[in-house]
């Protein structure tokens, strides 16, 4: 048995093109997503310079003088407001030292040199402003009593709504595309199951002849492969999770335990599925590789691997996928784990895929014990 | 030792074995002998209990054949037609893995393979992976890689396909010396001079079928064709080729591109009859060429095509 295990492991590590793709390919594209998201989220906007000119003397004219003065002492520090002539204000708007010049009048207007972020900002202020301005008048017109209600109303929209989570951990959208890799990582196990299938079978290669007249016990042999190929497997999610979680610094959660767990299982479908789209039929290698690269990278895809919304689209629309999708199982678990803190849901994720690998090694196993074939 | 009773395994529409009927006895080197798609591979799978057919018995070692029957496995050794070892394993690696599969005994297993690597003359390629080793090495790897642990029983189908002349005769020392030391062997070739050279019985396979069976003098026994003289360089009219038709013990003539081929019966003083005949008629001759029949004359007379069509 040791002999077995020894040379199995030796062949299973030193198989290059598996252990690309099984181990290589998900830790480059780690790499390439943590560069490409690296920026997201840390871009702040800086305070945006901003001309004030008190043009004529209105009611209306101070009072969006005055929301002017109070924007640029909020806390978020917007916009720095500089009260200047219109003839200084042209001259700082040409160069460059505002973004914009706003007219403090009966109709308050803007005026900007370009169009850009900074620009659009100075304008959606303007925008917001005008529509509460209309809502307070009608207020005013309609139900004066009202007013210092709507007042209020308005001062306290913006603590209204804050992104938030239930446990209080912040939601992350990057996270969620490296958790979609993660289940991708696991599904890639199917190359090494792949290989192991194509070394069994009789009817898929010499090798597998060479090894099945042998009087080695074949469910010895079955089981050999098997465990090994799971094993190499789970060493390389295991790799990959150190590689998310100490190298690239990413937040997988406290429960590492339960993270390993949803690894293993999936690892295990990887592994089972390759060995049991190996085993079906008597279709080329070629065509077998394309099938099975085709099937994980479409469920890695619908799990949000190219685009993170992916999974929220398909649960609007199609829920029944992402309950069987192991792919999106496993990024629903690990982002259970991590962000939702949900133990029930982590629980029914689990137990899906739980069943899934069962299922699969089951039939990659039943495959696999063939002893005599109508063909080789 | 095998004894294989009315085998008969159908693809589909497709006769592969008809009725085949084999034994072969203890100590023996036995060919199998017949073209491509003669049914030589599937009787070997069938054989060793690969394939499903669909009637008869193979029995081998006194025994029904079944892929459950490890005792007679332990002792059959197989070379594949097809090279079949691990690329991401060295020479060593891969005899002692093929021969672990045998014997569970390391000390045991150690020496054997030791064996195996002088055997096939690998002792300077053993750290090489098999992608570094050229087509005659590659096919000695896959030889030690069959018989590391010196069955009793060793089938090996066509492994000389591919191999240079230095290598092939490397192999067929090779066989024989195996046989020497006690080990029976099934050799299944088209190549008709390989099987000659080395086997001690021979079975003709066509169509699944096996046409003849027996020594190669018994075989060459079996036809009209006792001497095939060919005459190159000769130009002839009708009526001379009809003249030496006529002569005795000729029963087949053919001339084409100024060559003449005479099929005649065993007997002795055909070609001096021949070049008589030539030297009376005043006809001019080149080369002159007299052979005892082959295993393909065999296999021509039975069935009317060449061995290697």
């Amino acid at each position: 048995m040791l002999h077995l295990i020894k040379y199995r492991f030796i062949c299973t590590l030193r198989d290059r093109t598996s252990m690309f793709w099984a181990m290589a390919f998900p830790l480059i594209l780690a790499t390439l997503f943590f560069f490409a998201f690296s920026n997201i989220g840390k871009n702040k906007l800086d305070t945006i310079p901003v001309a004030l000119v008190q043009s004529t003397e209105s009611e209306a004219g101070d009072a969006f003088g005055e929301f002017l003065k109070e924007m640029a002492e909020d806390d978020s520090k917007i916009i720095k407001v500089e009260e200047l002539s219109e003839k200084k204000a042209l001259d700082r708007l040409k160069t460059r030292k505002v973004y914009g010049i706003y007219y403090a009048q009966e109709t308050p207007a803007l005026t900007v040199a370009s169009e850009g972020i900074e620009e659009s900002v100075l304008q959606s202020l303007l925008d917001s402003y005008n529509r509460n301005a209309d809502m307070m008048r009608s207020v005013a017109q309609e139900k004066p009593e009202g007013i210092g209600a709507a007042a209020e109303a308005i001062a306290d929209y913006r603590n209204l709504v804050k992104e938030t989570s239930i446990n209080g951990k912040e939601v992350n959208g990057v996270l969620q595309y490296f958790l979609a890799l993660i289940a991708m990582a696991c599904l890639y196990g199917c190359f090494l199951g792949f290989t192991t299938s194509i070394e069994l079978q009789a009817n898929q290669s010499d090798l597998a002849i060479r090894r099945s007249i042998t009087p080695t016990h074949r469910l010895k042999l079955v089981f050999v492969d098997l465990i090994v190929t799971f094993a190499v497997h789970f060493v390389n999610l295991m790799i990959l999770l150190a590689y998310l979680k100490y190298v690239l610094k990413l937040d997988l959660g406290e429960n590492m335990g339960g993270t390993v767990l949803v690894c293993a299982v999936g690892g295990l479908i990887g592994v089972a599925m390759g060995i049991f789209i190996g085993s079906c039929g008597n279709r080329k290698e070629g065509v077998k590789i394309g099938i099975m690269l085709a099937v994980s990278m479409v469920c890695s895809f619908l799990a949000g691997l190219m685009m993170a919304q992916m999974k929220n689209v398909v649960e609007q629309y199609c829920p029944i996928l992402n309950r069987i999708n192991p792919a999106a199982l496993i990024s629903d678990a690990l982002y259970c784990m991590s962000i939702y803190d949900n133990p029930a849901r982590y629980a029914r994720d689990l137990i899906t895929l739980i069943a899934m690998a069962a299922a699969f090694t089951v039939g990659a196993f039943l495959m696999m014990r063939r002893e005599r074939y109508d063909s080789i | 030792m095998i004894k294989i009773e009315n085998l008969v395994k159908r693809y589909g529409e497709l006769l592969a074995l008809d009725h085949l009927n084999l034994e072969v006895e203890e100590g023996e080197i036995f060919g199998l002998l017949g073209p491509n798609g003669s049914g030589k591979t599937t009787a070997i799978s069938c054989l060793l209990a690969l394939l499903k057919y669909d009637k008869g018995t193979v029995e081998v070692f006194g025994k029904t054949m079944a892929p459950d029957n490890y005792e007679a496995k332990k002792q059959i050794g197989v070379v594949l037609q097809n090279v079949a070892v691990f690329d991401e394993m060295s020479v060593r690696e891969n005899i002692d893995y093929f021969c672990g599969l045998y014997v569970n005994e390391k000390e045991k297993r150690k020496s054997l393979v030791e064996e195996a690597i002088r055997f096939v003359g690998l002792e300077d390629y053993t750290k090489m992976r098999p992608k570094q080793l050229s087509g005659g090495l590659l096919r000695r790897l896959n030889i030690a890689c069959g018989i590391a642990h010196q069955p009793k029983l060793i089938i090996m189908d066509e492994p000389t396909v591919a191999v240079d002349p230095q290598s092939r005769n490397k192999i067929l020392e090779g066989i024989m010396e195996l046989n020497q030391k006690g080990a029976t062997i099934i050799y299944t070739s088209h190549y008709m001079e390989e099987v000659e050279q080395i086997c001690s019985r021979i079975a003709i396979l066509d169509h699944g079928r096996c046409i003849a069976q027996g020594t190669k003098e018994e075989l060459k026994s079996m036809i009209k064709t006792g001497e095939k003289i060919t005459i190159e360089g000769v130009l002839l009219e009708a009526e001379n080729l009809a003249a030496i038709g006529e002569l005795p013990h000729v029963f087949d003539t053919a001339y084409e591109n100024q060559e003449l081929t005479v099929r005649c019966s065993g007997a002795k003083h055909n070609l001096v009859r021949i070049l008589n005949y030539l030297q009376d008629q005043d006809v001019a001759f080149g080369r002159v060429f007299s052979e005892l029949p082959t295993l393909n004359d065999v296999f021509l007379e039975i069935t009317g095509k060449e061995l290697r069509d």
